[in-house]
């Protein structure tokens, strides 16, 4: 075992229950009081390939998985081949004895034992469930009310699947690795749940996505708890309409959101450009995927930074954060929620596929979210662009006997179009004037999270790479200085005055640096190093402490 | 503030068939007043073009949108608040051009909103260029040679992909295109008007005034309507369909109004709970 930290590995072909056997896992360790970190990686197909879900679980709080294994169920070759040295000290392979001898480990002859079954091959997820319940120490009545719990369809099969199992793997591993319990169970959440979450609780009413992963995971949360919330969720036929239905739909008041990853977002931009002017309060948010184009689309990367800086074409404020954690997800998305309705301009939740997919056990205050509340018109002759002293006009939406005129054209402060030299430096004063009343605003919030350390040296890192870098930290007993920005545009530079002529690493994925670039660019903070990671694969933790010592020395 | 005018000042060209359908929809709110509408429920939005500067002229709320984008921008604004009637007005450019995809996807969900679709065949604010109904050898700045693309058949097009109201108007008949407007706004479902405008720099009232003819009988089944919409010529005029289906916004989430039936926060985190903690 990697320090105090239970690492549990399943690998197959996609369709064989991979994902599911992770998450069946990262439940049951959650029902000891572990805490866990859940990772998957797949490959952008239906069925075939190779697919493996990877579980952490530790009594402390833990904010990465580990390549490292302890107990590997392969249900395939292939599987088996990759992960051959995932295998941690002390750590157990399990292999398909039906595809392959030799192999140092338990075989295991998935093949023809789930051949007995109607479901077959799709039973193989029950299958790694009971060779972890068994290398637990679980006894057959806990594990069978396990997949009873979580194999709701073809309990009886699944349970004689798994008995049969159970038995096999039984003096190879049994009782191999008994776990501690912890102090109490945790929910289970991912990314893109707390996110839903988050902006459900800060005032959503409509939500417009069309499919991209790794962002499809909000649209398919928020479609099924539409009813439940009263929601409309909609997916439209383009990006192009997502955009603008979600900016018609702010236009009446609702609060509304929209997710999609990089290729979708560039289609987004020009609605993006049209909120700014327009002011409407919208919110995106960019999952990213490594790019350019297409890229790899089930996989991780943080090269979007840039572009979301300048989304857009022309001069307006753009409010842009970005989640270290789960649970941050769930608060920055509904205080961007809010921010986007005070200050009436696009706001982008940036993230990437590792927190919008990865799975882990939270400790959240769900009240401590932030409620979307804009200034509204106090009676009397209604102007829609205001030139208030802060920039901020106040809303007004229909049905109401004062005319609301929104408009894409530069505007008089009624909503009408105008070429008047004049008022077209008026109106652009007055957008502008929001940054100041957005930055004083942001100088009394929470921006920057710092976690002071005994060394000299500042790590600097940005949304789930925060995570990454923690557990880096912790495996390799590091105590620099972790500056983790959660706001990025406005970057809170009152907040980083301090650093900016101390001993900075950047750790970021993206292979240019583009973090690194923005903190020297805005901040004037000098970077000695730059630790990159661009393989689509998130860091590990004992990866990165190496390279993090490496650079300290 | 009178008329439903704005003080913005005109910028059509005199003689412009946008006038036409100005007047005619400014007669139809008034109609529609009568018959239960409310003035302060109607919204409208506009794409870019010759056709959206009514946004600006017409003192109603609503949305002045991108070039294409501007049925998106109606079916978010229906979608999040059902109560409302909404207009959304485009040429044949930024409808059928670059807001082809939107416009047909707004038809088949039948969205409950109204397109004023101003087809003057030209794209007129950009100096003359061949647009989607443009006729075969039209020769703009774009096409020296003349356009060598077919038109589409806008009413067929609307019929084919769902629209459940579809009209042919012509903006040198406003007492005609007063009562098309009022039925349009009226009708439960996508309704789909052509407004035959011409665009005098490019095209003269006289080659429209000697073609217009209107429909004798309104066709019944679907059938009957694709088959007028397809063998009428262009310069035919009335309701060629119209029938009654499901509306979009009921489909998605029944009797409901996101917006006037929110939930509350506290209501919200209650259920947030329920979900995370059982």
């Amino acid at each position: 075992m990697v320090n105090d930290v239970f690492t549990f590995l399943v690998g197959g072909k996609a369709g064989e229950g991979v994902k599911k056997a992770g998450s069946v896992a990262a439940h049951i360790f959650s029902s000891m009081g572990q805490r866990v970190f859940q990772m998957d990686d797949y490959m952008s197909l239906i069925r075939g390939g190779h697919n493996f879900s990877i579980v952490s679980a530790s009594t402390r709080w833990i904010t990465s998985h580990y390549m490292k294994a302890d107990l590997l169920v392969n249900f395939d070759k292939r599987s088996c081949e990759t992960h051959i040295n995932d295998v941690a000290d002390g750590g157990i392979i399990i292999y398909n004895s039906d595809e392959q001898e030799d192999v140092v480990g338990v075989g295991i002859p998935f093949s023809s034992e789930a051949e007995k079954y109607p479901m077959k091959n799709l039973m193989y997820g029950v299958g790694a469930v009971a060779i972890l319940a068994a290398a637990i120490g679980f006894k057959k009545e806990q594990m069978n009310q396990s997949i009873k719990n979580q194999y709701p369809r073809g309990i009886e099969d699944n349970i004689k699947f798994a008995n049969s199992i159970y038995d096999m793997v039984k003096g190879g591993c049994q009782g191999k690795f008994l776990l501690s319990k912890g102090e109490r169970e945790r929910p289970i959440i991912t990314g893109n749940e707390a996110i839903s979450l988050g902006a459900i609780a800060g005032g959503l009413d409509t939500y417009f996505g069309y499919p991209m992963t790794p962002a499809s995971s909000i649209l398919h949360f928020l479609a099924k708890q539409a009813e439940n919330f009263g929601l409309a969720v909609v997916h439209a036929e383009s990006e192009l309409a997502v955009i603008n239905m979600a900016i018609g739909s702010a236009f009446t008041g609702a609060r509304s959101m929209v997710g999609t990853s990089g290729g979708g977002f560039a289609l987004m931009t020009e609605g993006i450009s049209l909120a700014g002017i327009t002011e409407t309060p919208i919110l995106c948010v960019l999952s990213m995927r490594p790019g350019p184009a297409t890229g790899v689309p089930t996989y991780t990367e943080q090269a979007d930074l840039s572009f979301a800086l300048s989304a857009g074409h022309g001069d307006f404020l753009r409010i842009i954060a970005s989640p270290g954690t789960m649970e941050e997800a769930y608060y920055l998305t509904a205080e961007l929620l809010d921010l986007v309705w005070k200050f009436q301009t696009p706001g982008i939740l940036l993230t990437e596929k590792h927190l919008s997919e990865c799975s882990m056990t939270i400790d959240i205050d769900i009240d401590k979210a932030k409620w979307a509340k804009p200034k509204m018109h106090q009676g009397g002759n209604y102007k829609r662009y205001l030139d208030a002293e802060d920039g901020i006009s106040p809303m007004l939406f229909p049905p109401s006997k004062e005319v609301i005129k929104w408009n894409s054209y530069e505007h008089d402060e009624f909503g009408v179009t105008t070429e008047n030299a004049e008022m077209i430096a008026k109106m652009h004063d007055k957008r502008n004037k929001k940054l100041k009343a957005l930055v004083e605003y942001l100088k009394s919030q929470y921006t920057v999270n710092i976690i002071r350390g005994e060394m000299t040296t500042n790590l600097f890192a940005y949304g789930s790479t925060y995570m990454s870098v923690l557990e880096a930290l912790r495996y390799g007993e590091l105590n620099p200085t972790i500056v983790q920005p959660i706001f990025l545009s406005p970057l809170p530079i009152w907040e980083l005055e301090e650093f900016k002529n101390q001993d900075n690493i950047v750790i970021e994925q993206s292979s240019t640096g583009q973090f690194t670039a923005l903190l020297n660019e805005k901040a004037g903070i000098k970077i000695r190093s730059t630790i990159k990671k661009y393989d689509g694969r998130p860091f590990d933790p004992i990866e990165l402490s190496k390279k993090i010592k490496e650079v300290l020395k | 503030m009178d008329n439903l005018k704005t003080y913005a000042e005109i910028t059509w060209c005199k003689g412009c068939g946008n006038f036409g359908i100005f007047t005619a929809l400014r007669n139809a709110i008034p109609k529609l007043e009568e018959k239960g509408i409310k003035r302060e429920d109607i919204v409208m939005t506009a794409g870019i073009g010759c056709h959206a500067k009514i946004f600006d002229y017409l003192n109603l709320s609503g949305l002045y949108g991108l070039h294409g984008r501007n049925s998106s921008n109606s079916e978010g604004m229906k979608i999040a608040n059902p109560d409302l009637k909404v207009i959304t007005f485009s040429g044949d450019g930024n409808g059928l051009g670059e807001g082809l995809a939107h416009t047909i996807f707004a038809a088949k969900r039948n969205q409950e909103m109204t397109m004023i679709l101003h087809n003057n065949s030209v794209y007129a604010l950009t100096t003359g260029q061949f647009s989607p109904l443009a006729e075969k050898g039209w020769k703009g700045p774009s096409t020296p040679r003349g356009s060598f693309e077919t038109p589409f058949n806008p009413l067929s097009l609307m019929l084919e992909v769902g629209a459940t109201f579809i009209a042919r108007a012509f903006a040198g008949e406003i007492k005609h295109l007063t009562e098309i407007l009022v039925q349009a706004i009226q009708h439960e479902g996508f309704s789909f008007i052509e407004v035959l405008q011409p665009a005098v720099p490019y095209h003269s009232w006289s080659e429209y005034n000697e073609k217009i003819e209107f429909l004798e009988n309104e066709p019944v089944t679907y059938e009957e309507a694709m088959k007028a919409a397809k063998n009428k010529h262009k310069f035919t005029l009335g309701v060629f369909y119209r029938a009654q289906k499901p509306v979009y916004h009921n489909g998605l989430y029944g009797v409901h109004n996101p917006l006037t039936k929110r939930l509350s926060r506290s209501e919200r985190i209650t259920k947030i709970k329920e979900i995370l903690f059982g």
